[in-house]
């Protein structure tokens, strides 16, 4: 009997042969499948885990509906543009997080960060609302204030709302807490000073965004001082106002400021106000006493406890200037 | 040849497709390269992610429609009849591209985050690596499989008649149905996700794509050779059979990290570190094949191709996945630009040339041009094969540089410390991507527009000219004598020297040295030897492997009755 030429198969027996190996082998993975995934191994659930009224399962849905994982990887898997965001929870803290994703195109610097930290859910799951103690908890966030605060970042601005905020951060609580079998790899090069001289190779600076700003402001403090307006412009940089305002008339998280002042707006309740200075300074300070018509309420944080009064005054001198352009 | 059966005409319609959808592919490659060097260029029309979504789906995409024309050009070949159901291959022609086109509109929604959640799942795009593709295309690729799957079945004669290359197909056309499945739930736990999804990913490129890759391969040697269908039959059953026994097991490394328990890291580390043993005996059968006769080589381009696919596959697939494989080098590899080098010259070496190869074999036969100008189609293949070898230079470099600052030296701000540092490897990708993209299009024109073209005068064959023209300064190199088999073995020997010098590149990281002392230097050095090394020796083997191939028509020229001596049935 030939085989082959008329079509059917010289390898039946060995056919069988194989088959039954790939049955075993089949068997293992299984076997294997099955211990992994059991209650037993104490293997972190997204069902165990919540931030505020938000569960890690909605931040699950938001996280692939915007296909984070496009850009960013997750236990190492996704694309490579952007950092992993398995740990990041845990390293940067739910209030950096917060303070980022709205408007991501920019770094959070640490007054926006600390505005946060007045959110009582923020409060009840770091346990504090004070700086000094969530910078202690979390040091990847004073690093990352510190090094990149103010600065621009490769992000897109993505249209996250408030409650998809929440949500991601429930999700990102969840990733962190999983038990990844000790990845990524624990750095074991100490010092940030060392590790940034090795990476570029020269006497490590502060990078020129972080250092620029304070460094021109300590040369002219005078005149700063002495210029509401140009006070103002620095205040609302430093505060983080502009991760959710344009400085024109533009849409961001917020309204656009851009020939705001002394205009007519409309309020939520169909009302409407001129935009003098004791709506501008109301809104800063009690952002959720009149809401502007097409925007959520309690999106924006009370400034009451962080802006001094001259402060607040300033940054209204400034608003002024602003035109619609 | 001659089309023997009307059916195979079927072919052309998925070829041209092929040519199309791989054109946009290559287009969404430049624009993501560029976006790397210029990660703000077109924000907000296309971002990057929904660019990369597109270049991945486009990838399956083109590459299914090349598996789906080769297997209905050679189907009726195999079973001795037509294809049953012409209406219904018709049918499928046209749910491809409804189903591409829907899938390519609705990955844009990413933007606004709007994955169109109902029922519990996400019909537009669901954001998975690989699987960006919502439940309404991915319900309607699951009927396109079915299709497929029924259409092949049924041609084929009855199972107890199968011959290798039929069961190949066969399982092939089957498992890419059944696999399929795994993407189409929503999985809320991370871990459990990851877990199906690389049932998915792997299987299909481990077991199906590779399964249907070896008997296509092993068809097109017969046709093009007449090599033995029994000795061919003996590779493909080999082939087959060690591709699932290690790569069953062998998705285990995917299963190191994602939150299954450590385990995985001993029984992913031994079984895949067998994968690349099918692909080196494939390797080697292309040569044994390919050596069958002497004689000159009918098709060069459709060959060229085929040796790049399996050539690509060894190197790609086969060594640059072996490097990885192992839990401690993989805990640096993971999750950087290192995988990226593998997966380019893996998917698009290994089963991208495959469709490239079966187009240029087919549409010549069907447009009924055998004697075509061969020029264009070797020119595009030395510009897709050097372009897609200097992308994996530049990802794998690139990559160790990634390791280096984000993961020993712990730096993860990407815009202010990582990218900096792989800025020149960054800037590789668009260069050698104009190289590709050029290839790309001459190979598209020329595919196109094969047969349309002014017809060359009767009485010249530019095949042999061709020949002729380069065979003098090879007799001096000696690059055109033929390739024996222990020559061959040794190439195949220096690309695995080279791979194992880029496995200890990879392990070197361990060391104290780099970990705690923070010295790359032992890294960068292997990983600087053993990357070009590696790509060098391939591009050197496919050059020698091919003069040799070439220099048969100039013999055949000189002394027309030296062809005919090892000429065999």
């Amino acid at each position: 009997m030939s085989c082959g030429v008329g079509g059917s198969s010289c390898e039946t027996p060995r056919r069988r042969g194989a088959l039954v190996m790939l049955v075993i082998m089949a068997a293992i993975f299984i076997v294997l499948s099955v211990f992994s995934f059991v209650k037993s191994r104490g293997q972190t659930t997204p069902d165990t885990i919540t931030y505020g009224k938000y569960t890690a399962d909605q931040g699950k849905r938001v996280f692939q509906a915007y296909n984070c994982m496009g850009c960013h990887t997750l236990v190492g898997n996704g694309a490579y543009l952007g950092p992993d965001l398995t740990g990041e929870y845990q390293r940067v803290g739910p209030a950096w997080l917060a303070a980022f994703l709205p408007s991501a195109a920019g770094w959070p610097t640490t007054a926006a960060v600390h505005v946060q930290l007045a959110n009582p859910d923020q409060q009840a799951d770091t346990g504090t609302d004070s700086m000094e103690a969530y910078l202690k908890k979390f040091p990847g966030a004073a690093v990352q204030i510190e090094r990149r605060g103010g600065g621009t970042t490769y992000m897109p601005n993505l249209p996250f709302t408030r409650d998809e905020v929440g949500q991601l951060i429930a999700y990102f609580k969840y990733t962190a807490a999983m038990n990844t079998e000790g990845w990524p790899p624990k750095v074991e090069v100490v010092g940030l000073e060392r590790r940034l001289q090795l990476a570029h190779g020269v006497a490590a600076t502060v990078p020129a965004a972080a250092s620029a700003a304070p460094a021109a402001a300590a040369l002219e403090p005078a005149k700063v001082a002495l210029d509401p307006t140009a006070r103002g412009a620095q205040l609302v940089k430093d505060t983080g106002c502009l991760a959710c305002h344009a400085t024109d008339a533009k849409r961001v998280i917020g309204p656009g400021w851009g020939g705001l002042y002394n205009s007519q707006v409309k309020l939520a309740d169909g009302s409407t106000v001129t935009a003098d200075d004791a709506y501008l300074r109301e809104s800063i300070l009690k952002p959720n006493a009149k809401i502007v018509a097409g925007y959520p309420v309690s999106v924006m944080p009370s400034y009451e406890t962080l802006l001094k009064d001259d402060e607040v005054n300033a940054i209204v001198t400034y608003l002024h200037t602003l035109e619609k352009q | 040849m001659q089309i023997e059966y009307q059916t195979q005409r079927l072919s052309l319609r998925f070829f041209m497709l092929m040519l199309v959808l791989f054109i946009i592919q290559v287009i969404d490659g430049m624009i993501l390269a560029a976006q790397q060097v210029d990660p703000t260029l077109l924000v907000g029309v296309i971002n990057f992610n929904v660019a990369r979504a597109e270049h991945l789906n486009l990838g399956i995409m083109w590459i299914v429609c090349g598996f789906i024309a080769a297997i209905l050009f050679v189907g009726p070949l195999l079973s001795r009849r037509e294809m049953v159901s012409p209406w219904l291959i018709k049918l499928l022609f046209y749910a491809v591209i409804i189903i591409v086109v829907e899938n390519f509109f609705t990955q844009f929604l990413a933007e606004w985050g709007i994955a169109g959640w109902w029922l519990g799942q996400p019909w537009f795009q669901q954001g998975l690596e690989y699987l960006e593709a919502g439940r309404i295309a991915g319900l309607l690729i699951l009927v396109g499989f079915a299709i497929v799957c029924y259409v092949v079945l049924r041609t084929f004669p009855p199972v107890r008649e199968w011959n290798e290359v039929q069961w190949g197909l066969g399982l092939g056309v089957t498992a890419l149905m059944v696999v399929w499945v795994f993407g189409l739930f929503y999985v809320a736990r991370l871990d459990l996700q990851e877990y199906f999804r690389w049932f998915v990913v792997h299987y299909w490129v481990e077991g199906v794509w590779e399964v249907i890759h070896i008997s296509l391969v092993g068809m097109f040697l017969v046709l093009m050779f007449k090599a033995d269908i029994k000795s061919v039959g003996f590779a493909v059953f080999w082939g087959i059979a060690l591709v699932w026994l290690s790569g069953l097991i062998g998705n285990a490394h995917h299963y190191f990290w994602i939150g299954t328990p450590a385990f995985w890291q001993f029984w992913g580390s031994l079984f895949s570190a067998l994968e690349p043993l099918p692909l080196v005996f494939c390797f080697w059968h292309i040569y044994l094949d390919a050596h069958t006769n002497k004689l000159p080589l009918e098709n060069a381009p459709a060959f060229y191709f085929l040796l790049g696919s399996m050539v690509l596959e060894l190197v790609g697939a086969g060594i640059l996945g072996f490097i990885m494989t192992f839990a401690l080098t993989n805990v640096w590899s993971h999750g950087t630009w290192v995988t990226a080098g593998h997966a380019h010259l893996a998917l698009f070496g290994t089963f991208g040339m495959l469709g490239i190869a079966a187009a240029y074999y087919a549409i010549p036969i069907m447009r009924n041009t055998p004697h075509y100008d061969q020029r264009l189609g070797k020119l595009a293949f030395w510009l897709v094969f050097t372009g897609m070898l200097g992308i994996a230079f530049a990802f794998s470099i690139g990559g160790t540089v990634q390791i280096y600052v984000y993961r020993i030296l712990g730096l993860d701000w990407f815009g202010g410390d990582v990218w900096p540092a792989m800025g020149v490897y960054k800037l590789l990708l668009p260069l050698f991507g104009i190289v590709i993209a050029t290839g790309a299009g001459i190979l598209a024109y020329d595919l196109f527009t094969l047969g349309r073209r002014v017809r060359i005068p009767a009485g010249s064959d530019l095949r042999d000219t061709a020949h002729a023209d380069v065979a003098t300064p090879r007799a001096a190199t000696g690059w055109g004598r033929p390739l024996t088999g222990f020559e061959a073995g040794v190439w195949l020997m220096a690309m695995w020297v080279f791979g194992i010098v880029v496995t200890f590149g990879l392990l070197a990281f361990n060391l104290p040295r780099v970990r705690v002392g923070g010295d790359p230097t032992l890294p960068y050095l292997l990983a600087g030897v053993g990357y070009p090394g590696l790509l060098l020796v391939t591009l050197g083997f496919v050059w020698r492997f091919l003069a040799s191939m070439e220099a048969r028509g100039a013999v055949a020229d000189d002394l027309p009755a030296m062809a005919m001596l090892p000429a065999q049935a």
